[in-house]
């Protein structure tokens, strides 16, 4: 596109032929004869360049000035009678590009207009790349936004693993680690690990991922996806490897837990098969006891109804136990209203089967921060199972349990479950708090004393066992009085184990 | 004479049911609560058959039934397996029946009279 000149004289005679002269070089001139014509077009558009006798008028010099300041990419060309260029350039100085006298010499002006014609050039040059600098400069803090703010651990390394880089996440995780090797920030080793992604990308220029498990600063374990991208320089050598980590733990917990409702459904379906089929045998004695009129058996059946719903009803409560997510409800309670309902729950059973139930619980142990619901669940699973092993023992005449509730040295309270049952072997003792192990055979679902651990472990407390085959066991169980640190005891729900 | 049937579970409710399902049908019920009772019944007793649960605690029925088999007065008596497990007639295979808790009661009786007759 031609460039566009402004001409103004007010010798319009020299104007038209200097137009004539200048347009046949290319140009889209305009002329102006009188300041007001001149304003005229320069409030309408404005050109690429002015040639100019500044002294048509005394407004022209300050119009010009502010032509300039406004926009300098607009280049003036002076011209004026040889006695006034002095004063030109005493007011323009440098923010001209040329001063010609008149009458003007032709290659002058074709001179002037040429390094004008260069100077817009090379400004339009400035202009775009000023206008590339500023979208790299974007560009470069979305980059850096996005690598900052991504919800996962970010590194980049060098051949020797060390870290060059890391994003905001991988920071707040695992330190301002920058220097130091990969292999100690994300798994405290001395040397690189032997699957190492980041090695098989330097080696192969491909993506590798692995499924680790790291360790943040703060001592956690997390489940990570890694995925890793070679960075290249202008020559396409592998300089340095991304790393990119997602945490996956939750989903993992997530699937573990599925897998243990999975464990736990198989053993609860052999357990509900047992069940079942003493319920139907109740159903049998009750219409044969009905149909023979024999009181007994009627008794009988109903009784074993009777216990067998229970038995389905603990088992429900047992898996919701297990299912649901919950949160501890804390209140606070009198030591002696907790031992009480224990007791009143558990007293029945042991009476039932003709278990001496002995209790000592004193009146001055103040209160106790617990979840009412989960500690007496718990301490009633304790106390049944005391009873569960003295009904299986066949070998002693008379069974009894104990059930003592003290103050122990470190201020805590303790439950002091005996019986004397039949004991257990060193590995029911070591397994008994696992999930799902059971020594009752179809009459365990292996959840109560894993549940009753558990719930003991989250109010902060312990459980200690001593047991000898055939002659009995003890359990002390022991719990702070106050709520324990959250920050410290281990997360709830009960189903993230 | 009645015919004499040997009930091994560890399951007190199943073991009353069983006996008084035998009893009521003509049979005449012994009962044994584990393995090492069991043997001790049978060598006792000397059944027609035997209804064996072969999971109780502490104790696996397969290696009950090879103790019978061991035993030349008690190998040839007949064995029912009755196991809440699935998959459970793999683990008795010389048994002569296989039923799932929960089993079906006329089903049982119709195995025991064939058995035995």
């Amino acid at each position: 596109m031609a460039k566009k000149i402004y001409f103004i004289d007010s010798d319009e005679k020299h104007a038209g032929a200097l137009k004539t002269y200048i347009e046949r070089q290319q140009y889209d001139v305009t002329c102006a004869s009188t300041f007001d014509a001149a304003r005229l077009l320069l409030d309408k558009n404005l050109p690429d360049i002015i040639l100019v006798d500044p002294f048509i008028s005394d407004e022209m010099i300050s119009c010009l000035e502010s032509v300039k300041r406004e926009n300098p990419s607009v280049q003036i060309i002076i011209l004026t009678q040889k006695d006034k260029l002095d004063a030109a350039m005493d007011i323009f100085g440098s923010k001209v590009i040329h001063y010609i006298a008149m009458p003007i010499n032709s290659k002058t002006l074709d001179l002037a207009l040429i390094a004008a014609s260069k100077n817009i050039s090379r400004n339009r040059k400035i202009d775009r790349y000023s206008e590339r600098i500023s979208e790299l400069h974007g560009t470069q803090d979305l980059l850096n936004q996005l690598f900052e703010k991504v919800p996962c651990y970010i590194s980049v390394q060098d051949r020797n693993f060390r870290i060059t880089a890391a994003n905001r996440k991988f920071r707040q995780h695992f330190g301002n680690q920058v220097g130091g090797h990969c292999f100690d920030i994300y798994k405290h080793r001395d040397s690189k690990c032997h699957d190492c992604p980041v090695a098989e990308t330097f080696q192969d220029g491909e993506s590798h991922s692995t499924e680790e498990i790291v360790t943040s600063k703060f001592g956690k374990q997390y489940n990570v996806l890694t995925r890793t991208a070679p960075i290249r320089n202008e020559k396409g050598e592998i300089t340095q490897v991304m790393e990119m980590s997602t945490n996956i733990t939750q989903i993992r917990q997530l699937q573990d837990h599925l897998v243990s409702l999975g464990l736990m459904l198989g053993s609860m379906s052999h357990g509900v098969k047992g069940m079942l089929t003493a319920l139907d045998g109740g159903v049998y004695q009750l219409e044969t006891g009905l149909a023979k009129k024999d009181d007994d058996r009627v008794l009988k059946a109903s009784d074993q109804i009777k216990t067998m719903a229970d038995k389905i009803k603990n088992m429900v409560l047992e898996i919701l136990y297990y299912a649901k997510s919950r949160e501890l409800q804390y209140e606070k309670m009198t030591v002696e209203t907790l031992a009480d309902n224990i007791v009143s729950t558990v007293k029945p059973k042991a009476e039932k089967h003709a278990v001496k139930f002995d209790v000592s619980i004193p009146k001055d142990l103040g209160e106790v921060d617990v979840d009412p619901k989960w500690m007496e669940a718990s301490l009633v699973n304790f106390l049944e199972n005391a009873v569960d092993a003295c009904v299986s023992d066949r070998e002693k005449k008379d069974h009894q349990i104990t059930f003592y509730v003290s103050k122990n040295a470190k201020n805590q309270i303790c439950f002091a479950i005996t019986d004397n049952g039949i004991g257990m072997d060193t590995e029911t003792k070591n397994k008994m708090f696992t999930l799902f192990f059971t020594s009752k055979g179809s009459q365990g679902t292996g959840l109560g004393l894993f549940i009753a651990h558990r719930v003991i472990k989250y109010h902060g407390g312990t459980v200690e066992v001593e047991s000898e085959q055939g002659k009995g066991s003890q359990f002390c169980i022991c719990i702070p009085f106050q709520k324990p640190d959250t920050t410290q005891s281990p997360e709830f729900p009960i189903a993230n184990h | 004479m009645k015919k004499k049937i040997l009930v091994i579970d560890d399951d007190l409710n199943i073991r009353d049911y069983l006996v008084s399902l035998f009893n009521d049908n003509g049979y005449e019920a012994y009962i044994a609560g584990d393995v090492k009772e069991g043997i001790k019944e049978a060598n006792k007793i000397k059944p027609d058959l035997i209804t064996l649960d072969i999971e109780m605690p502490g104790e696996w029925g397969p290696r009950f039934y090879r103790q019978l088999s061991q035993d030349p007065k008690l190998k040839n008596i007949p064995v029912i397996v009755i196991s809440g497990l699935s998959g459970h007639q793999y683990a008795v295979v010389k048994a002569v029946a296989s039923l799932t808790k929960p089993f079906d009661r006329e089903e049982l009786l119709k195995i025991v009279k064939e058995t035995l007759n």
